[in-house]
């Protein structure tokens, strides 16, 4: 077995393609020791390109290689994607959020992985560079391939960034999470919305819960429902309705019943476009 | 030798109450120099390792170990037919150190092999062939104690363990005409310890000292004369050493006798020690947790509040192996009955045989599952005629001087104080908006003579040291509960010396006195007694010989002493004075603590404890009604555990155990897939994380029982049983509806909520 932290993007490419699909990239690898052990194994904890948080031409860039404890506590994420920095902080313990990225948190494709989801919820994009140095851009909802599958083959394919545009004046975003206990449990459900106001009525909304399918999935009916209303007492509980109609869960035996989380769901999407229509409206008075 | 006597200006440590003091024992473990099991690695050592069962029912047609034995580095390999072994059991004799035609659960050990590393011995297990002939099988305990279903043992027809009727008072009288009954179904699901340290076990057999397990148990002495039992041993031959205890809350009073047995049997065979680590899937899937009870309840009470009868209904699901469950099964079924002034009683309760992982003990003894039904029902009758709940409780809680139903005679009692001190500070008065507020009561032995009537109290030895310390033996054991520090100060304050200067050996059977062991909540109460008398004993030796060195009387203070013509004389110095003299004997003084004969009579009635610790717990909690979630914000548990020893370790004790009440008030629970854990892992099975946690408010009702050691009474287990019934009476006055079967989780509240059928 060999593990090489890769010092530049460069070498990390020639390593996995050194790798004939034998060696893997790997951020934070939390979840890795949870399955067999690839041969090779390419660290790429310490890329410049790849633990950035920056903000530039109005597009926040997000290394794949940032830790959750790092995204949870960023001035810029907590200020420009609350959604996300709340996702962050959600997940299992100190130990872990201080080794795990959320990029692997995308790739390891659990379908209801907190940063992933309060991705989805931002409208994030994927950067992605494969071994023959050919780059593409993807909505990170679109990276899935199957439960616990994701569509980016790590053995030649490396995430560099995320791309999130900035909630400005006007905008808000939230992730909320239902887990039986506090700390270290998967959620029941998970949510995240993305709204903009504007004069107190939706211009814009995203809308995201799991786990319903292989990736975090958008509520694009209740979405529109929403768009030109104030969200209001009213919204909520048309919204709590519609999600509950929109999207099919399923039970299972360690975490609760289908009944309880497709009620679970609507209130926990409801409840994030609540905060996040909140946020906006502060945001929009603070001159934010 | 050079004697020097020790410092004069000693700080008086040895008054017994108030202290913080800590045993240097915590230094080794937070410094990570403690040695636990998981750690033992002796020379030559080989590691065994057990095949399980697949099946929760099957006969096994045929075990082929060929190919494992073949295996390089495989050194012994055991299966049930080559074994000629008895049945064995702690309250039934219902097991097998491994299957010989039939196994009962998914788990059951069907064959054990000791191999040169951990790999090979986990290849081997793999390359033992096994046909099964699957069987039908019996999970639900209700089912299989009805007419037809599959039959588990054949010497325990209808699949019943064990079981119990009993009559007390006219139940039929305090029912008939009654001004209000109240009646509920209550269901506490199967319970894991949780202890952080999964059982291992490193045997070793040497011809000439016989069988020496290295493993960390509650109760050593109970474990060896099984052990030495199934191997046909001599009793003397037969050794338990104690590495430091990474947990046991019951689980490791007998601990896994399977893990000894087949570690023993496996060095016997390949002349090697053997170690024996279990995983956590294997604590989880082939441990002993406690019981799971369903409770059929209904109680007759008067229109002013005053409780007339109970009846109950009880099935307490065994699993495939009996271990502790027929006592665990007693308490629950009559324990709670003695916290009230309640005339008459009808019991029944069966202990059943099904499927399913074995079952055994665990901090309370099930009492906690008692109190989950019955305060429930206070408050439910409560809530029909308009009382308060407090004042129903005030009115029939038992009080000195009674007699309980079950013939336990009530001495010291501060119950009252308790639930008065708790109401207060919950605010029972000053309700918040929008909170719920629960409370209950709980009563819990300081030892029992059930176990064995003959043997009662406990012993100890208070050895002086040539240097001057004391040394005490004893087989109680301290696994973090801190009753070493208890014991140093209970001998510190009998002898006038500073509680640093004493060391508490219990962790080799060779030498320390034989002991019932760390349950029932009887190390303080009955062992610490043993060594109050221990010490008093030595402290006569003392005075004696330290007169006979001065040639006058002595007084001592502070671990000095002084003759009544002024001469101080250090304990080192009378030390060396008598190991001079008698040329090489230690002054031992020796104590045996043996309470008086009780009433208990064959059918279960009499007082069958020296003394009864007594606790009222009140919680405050908030439910988001949306979700169903329950948070426990407060929760005030005041105790009368006696003259308090140490108050660290207490408050240490109820923190813990009020956890491990949260824990299974509200997350915790095994859960099964036709007879298969589900949830055997730490991430499934949810213990509460300190987020998860209240803040946990501890109030000590200190009336001094002479019973006790300077007072003092047991705490251990009683910490734990009153949170369930008050954070479920909390949740309930939250709700405005009443869930019945734990974990209280938010989908079972939300479901009670919103009026939703069961779906489990």
């Amino acid at each position: 077995m060999s593990y090489l932290i890769a010092s530049s993007l460069e070498e990390a490419l020639t390593s996995l393609r050194d790798g004939s699909g034998k060696a893997r990239a790997v951020a934070g690898a939390t979840d890795l020791y949870l399955q067999e052990m690839p041969y090779g194994l390419v660290d790429l904890s310490f890329l410049k390109e790849t633990t950035v948080i920056e903000e530039k031409e109005g597009l926040m860039s997000l290394g794949a290689a940032v830790t959750h404890a790092l995204a949870a506590s960023s001035p810029l994420v907590l200020s420009r994607a609350r959604a996300l920095a709340e996702g962050c902080a959600a997940i299992g313990s100190p130990q872990i959020r201080n080794i795990g990225t959320i990029g692997g948190n995308v790739i390891n494709a659990a379908p209801a992985a907190d940063a992933a989801v309060a991705l989805v919820g931002l409208g994030a994009k994927a950067e992605l560079v494969d071994i023959n140095r050919e780059t593409r851009t993807e909505a990170v909802e679109n990276l899935y391939w199957t439960h616990n599958r994701s569509l980016v083959d790590s053995s030649k394919e490396i995430m560099v960034r995320f791309l999130i545009k900035p909630c400005l004046a006007g905008e808000g975003s939230a992730f909320t999470r239902f887990a039986a206990r506090r700390a270290l449990a998967l959620p029941m459900v998970n949510a995240a919305a993305r709204v903009k106001l504007e004069k107190g009525f939706v211009k814009e909304v995203r809308l995201v819960a799991a786990p319903a399918r292989p990736a975090p999935t958008r509520l694009l009916k209740t979405e529109e429902l929403v768009i030109g209303r104030p969200v209001n007492g009213e919204t909520i509980s048309m919204v709590e309705k519609a999600v509950a109609e929109e999207i099919e869960v399923r039970g299972s035996l360690l975490r609760c019943s289908a009944r309880y989380r497709q009620h679970l769901v609507g209130v926990l999407v409801a409840s994030a476009l609540k905060t996040a229509a909140t946020r906006a409206g502060t945001s929009g008075k603070a001159g934010d | 030798m050079i004697l020097k006597a020790p410092e004069k200006n000693i700080r008086r440590y040895g008054k017994a109450e108030g202290t913080g003091y800590q045993s240097p024992e915590v230094w080794s473990k937070v410094t990570g120099k403690a040695v636990y099991g998981i750690d033992l690695n002796l020379p030559g050592m080989l590691y065994g390792k057990i095949l399980r069962s697949p099946y929760p029912h099957a006969r096994i047609k045929k075990v082929d170990t060929t190919a494992a034995e073949a295996l390089p580095g495989v050194r012994a390999v055991l299966t049930g037919a080559k074994l000629e072994s008895k049945p064995f059991g702690i309250a039934v004799e219902d097991e097998l150190p491994l299957a010989v035609d039939r196994v009962r659960y998914i788990g059951d050990e069907v064959a054990a092999v000791a191999a040169v590393d951990l790999q090979t011995a986990v290849q081997a297990i793999k390359a033992i062939k096994v046909e099964y002939e699957e069987l039908p099988a019996v999970c639900d305990p209700a089912e299989a104690l009805q007419e037809g279903a599959p039959q588990l043992h054949d010497n325990f027809p209808g699949n019943v363990a064990w079981q119990r009727e009993l009559v007390r008072g006219s139940p039929g009288d305090a029912f008939t005409g009654a001004d209000l009954v109240v009646e509920e179904n209550f269901t506490v699901p199967a319970i894991h310890q949780a202890y952080l340290e999964p059982i291992s076990c490193v045997a070793v057999d040497d011809p000439y000292t016989g069988i020496t397990l290295h493993t960390a148990l509650q109760s050593p002495d109970a474990v060896r004369k099984i052990v030495a039992g199934v191997l046909n041993y001599p009793l003397s031959k037969v050794h338990v050493s104690g590495p430091v205890m990474g947990g046991g809350f019951g689980g490791r009073v007998y601990g896994n006798l399977k893990v000894y047995i087949l570690s023993a049997l496996l060095a016997i065979k390949s002349g090697s020690p053997v170690k024996i680590q279990l995983t956590r899937e294997e604590e989880f899937t082939a441990g002993r947790p406690m019981i799971a009870a369903a409770i059929q309840m209904k109680m007759t009470v008067r229109r002013d509040g005053t409780i007339l009868g109970r009846e109950a209904d009880i099935i307490t699901d065994n699993g495939a192996y009996s271990a502790q469950a027929p006592w665990v099964s007693k308490t629950v079924s009559e324990r709670n009955d003695s916290v009230y002034r309640i005339p008459s009683i009808k019991t029944r309760v069966r202990l059943a045989y099904t499927n399913k992982i074995p079952t055994g003990q665990y901090r309370a003894y099930g009492n906690q599952a008692a109190n989950f039904a019955t305060e429930s029902l206070i408050d439910m009758a409560a809530k029909k005629l308009g009382l308060d709940p407090l004042e129903m409780r005030l009115k029939n809680c038992v009080r000195e001087g009674d007699i309980t139903v079950h013939g336990l005679q009530i001495g010291k009692c501060g119950l009252d104080e308790c639930l008065k001190a708790a109401a207060k500070e919950i605010g029972w008065d000053q309700k918040k908006e929008g909170r719920g507020y629960g409370l209950s009561v709980a009563i819990h032995a300081n030892g029992s003579l059930v176990f064995d009537k003959n043997f009662r109290g406990a012993s100890a030895l208070a050895r002086l040291e040539l240097d001057g310390r004391i040394t005490i033996f004893t087989g109680e054991q301290d696994y973090g509960q801190g009753t070493h520090a208890a014991f140093a100060q209970i001998a510190a304050r009998t002898l006038d010396v500073s509680p640093a200067q004493v060391t508490v050996e219990s962790k080799e059977t060779k030498t320390a006195p034989f002991s019932t062991g760390a349950l029932a909540m009887r190390q303080t109460t009955i062992g610490g007694k043993a060594i109050q008398l221990a010490a008093e004993d030595l402290r006569e030796k003392i005075f004696k010989t330290a007169a006979e060195l001065a040639g006058a009387p002595v007084t001592m203070e502070n671990g000095v002493m002084c003759s009544i013509s002024g001469q101080e004389l250090a304990l080192a110095e009378v030390a060396y004075y008598n190991h001079s003299a008698t040329s090489g004997l230690s002054m031992t003084g020796e104590g045996k603590f043996v309470p008086e004969e009780s009433d208990y009579d064959e059918s279960g009635y009499g007082n069958i404890s020296i003394a009864y610790s007594y606790a009222a717990h009140a919680v405050e909690v908030e439910l988001d009604k949306t979700t169903g979630a329950l948070t426990v914000h407060r929760l005030v548990a005041a105790h009368d555990s006696g003259r308090i020893i140490n108050h660290l370790t207490a408050r240490g004790q109820i923190y813990g155990g009020v956890a491990q009440g949260i824990g299974m008030s509200c997350l915790e629970g095994y859960l099964f897939d036709e007879g298969r854990v589900a949830n055997a892992s730490l991430a499934e099975y949810k213990i509460p994380t300190a987020l998860d946690l209240p803040e946990i408010v501890p109030i000590f009702i200190e009336i001094e029982d002479p019973a006790g050691p300077y007072g003092s009474k047991g705490l251990g287990e009683i910490v734990m049983v009153p949170v369930l019934g008050a954070v479920a009476n909390a949740a309930a006055d939250a709700a405005g509806v009443r869930v019945t079967g734990l974990p209280l989780s938010a989908e079972i509240i939300y479901q009670a909520i919103s009026g939703w059928e069961c779906e489990q």
